[in-house]
């Protein structure tokens, strides 16, 4: 259970203050995945990290379990944009980053194999595609078998197929694992397809201005019927709103 | 790339050898001594060239050796830490391109004669360049690598293991592979300028300067600086291809 409580963050003091996120609550169940969505440079990401603990609210509270967020937990894992992969090492290195970093000795063989890497252990990361590439970054964060995961934008500057793909293995995953899940996208059809409620934030700083329920998120099939067209035309309608 | 080298030797000496005749002839007496009249030389000194390469390569891999441990931990921290990147580097800025050569005077008075203010003068001229290349390096750290250690709660000495380290080390290398030069010659002055009293096996430097006014025996003992010039670089390449591995697999035309 995630519970954002008034939460405010500010860049910067003084004169050059850029308020990114201001006075911003949500809540997410535990075993939900909750998609969100906001005009770009609206403050996404920044919310994300200040979930993971990576920044420290200004003001307003954040609590994962009914604990208020200080500095990085172990039971949240982040999945960053272009999967912020460590090029000099390898596929393994990588996908076992966070747990070396956690004085963890596991290894990630079987997820690594889970995700269709078998085989690329050694590599590095320039010899992958780009939606290989993504999958590490998802095994560092599942070798950590988080309670929450937060996702920043996991598809981006993917091809269609390797995006359906990825969301996908996305899904497959939040249902195998059960993990507490924030997604952060800018593409509408991935915060319907992946999101059992989605949230639209504001323009900077970013506030929540609408919560839209979405029950028939998981379902086989979901993507083509018109509940799905629906959702993706109003948010397109909401977000559109003011103008590309 | 060891033919290359070759061809490379090749090239030199008959250049050598051509700009040689052609000084004699010019000037009607032997200017620069043959490459044959050097080799010659090289081989009646053998043993003694042998050492003064040997104390030469030890000395100059122990300066190499002092400037990383020195100059990468304090270049890394320098461009990584902000705090430190405002105070320290109008200080380096300041000392960077200062010629130790210009100190001589003050490293004798203070270090003496001995083996220590030779170092200290290879060291002085090979820190500032590992210093200022990591610094360079550091700066540009990509945040996300940061981001990816820091979320799983990465301790400050983490991120400088993981990611700075790894981040900055080829470029660090070619800046010392490119300092060689420099590193060499100040070696050479080093070995002039601080061993007056030694015997020629003190260093190719003492070497050829004990040699003066013999030209084919100093000029085997340049052929030496040469070639241990050229041994620490392909060192330092190599241990680049060791040490920085993923830099060289995207030229295995991966997908």
């Amino acid at each position: 259970m995630i519970e954002v409580d008034g939460l405010t963050l500010i860049y910067g003091r003084g004169e050059a203050a850029v308020p990114a996120v201001a006075g911003l609550s949500m809540a997410v169940d535990s075993y939900e995945l909750v998609s969100v969505v906001g005009p770009s440079g609206c403050g996404k990401t920044t919310l994300l990290f200040a979930l993971d603990g990576l920044l420290t609210p200004t003001a307003g509270k954040i609590r994962i379990h009914g604990e208020e967020v200080r500095g990085v937990r172990r039971d949240v894992a982040l999945i960053l944009q272009d999967a912020g992969l460590l090029p000099w090492k390898t596929v393994r290195a990588n996908a076992e980053l966070a747990l070396r970093v956690q004085g963890r000795k596991e290894s990630a063989t079987r997820v690594l194999a889970d995700l269709g890497l078998a085989g690329f252990e050694r590599r590095f990361p320039s010899e992958l595609s780009e939606g290989m590439k993504r999958r590490v970054g998802i095994a560092r964060a599942l070798a950590l078998q988080p309670r929450v995961m937060l996702m920043d934008e996991p598809t981006a500057n993917l091809d269609s197929i390797t995006r359906e793909h990825i969301q996908n293995l996305i899904l497959g995953l939040w249902w195998e694992m059960g993990f507490t899940g924030v997604l952060v996208t800018h593409d509408m059809e991935e915060a319907v397809f992946l999101g059992k409620r989605i949230l639209v934030l504001s323009g900077r700083p970013a506030r929540v201005v609408e919560v839209l329920d979405n029950p028939g998120m998981g379902e086989p099939g979901y993507r083509g019927t018109p509940e799905f067209m629906e959702r993706v035309a109003h948010l397109r309608q909401v977000l559109g709103g003011n103008g590309p | 790339m060891i033919l290359r080298y070759l061809v490379a030797m090749v090239v030199i000496t008959a250049v050598w050898a051509g700009v040689s005749w052609l000084l004699e002839v010019v000037r009607g007496r032997q200017i620069l001594p043959a490459p044959w009249d050097t080799a010659i030389a090289a081989g009646e000194t053998l043993s003694v060239l042998a050492t003064a390469f040997g104390t030469s390569a030890l000395r100059f891999l122990i300066a190499l050796a002092v400037a990383f441990a020195l100059g990468l931990p304090l270049g890394l921290a320098v461009g990584f830490e902000r705090k430190l990147d405002r105070y320290l580097s109008p200080l380096i800025y300041l000392l960077y391109p200062m010629p130790p050569v210009a100190l001589l005077l003050f490293l004798y008075l203070a270090f003496g004669l001995g083996e220590v203010v030779r170092l200290v003068v290879v060291v002085m001229a090979l820190f500032f360049q590992v210093v200022v290349a990591a610094q360079g390096a550091a700066k540009y750290v990509v945040p996300s690598h940061i981001t990816a250690v820091r979320s799983a709660g990465a301790t400050r000495w983490q991120i400088y293991r993981h990611v700075v380290l790894p981040a900055t080390l080829p470029s660090v290398l070619t800046a010392a592979r490119v300092s060689v030069g420099l590193g060499i010659t100040m070696l050479y002055i080093a070995e002039t300028k601080l061993g007056v009293l030694l015997g020629p096996g003190a260093g190719l430097g003492r070497f050829i300067e004990y040699y003066t006014f013999r030209g084919d025996i100093a000029l085997a003992g340049v052929v030496g600086l040469a070639l241990l010039g050229l041994l620490f670089y392909v060192v330092l390449e190599l241990l680049e291809r060791v040490l920085c591995r993923w830099k060289f697999v995207g030229a295995r035309g991966g997908t």
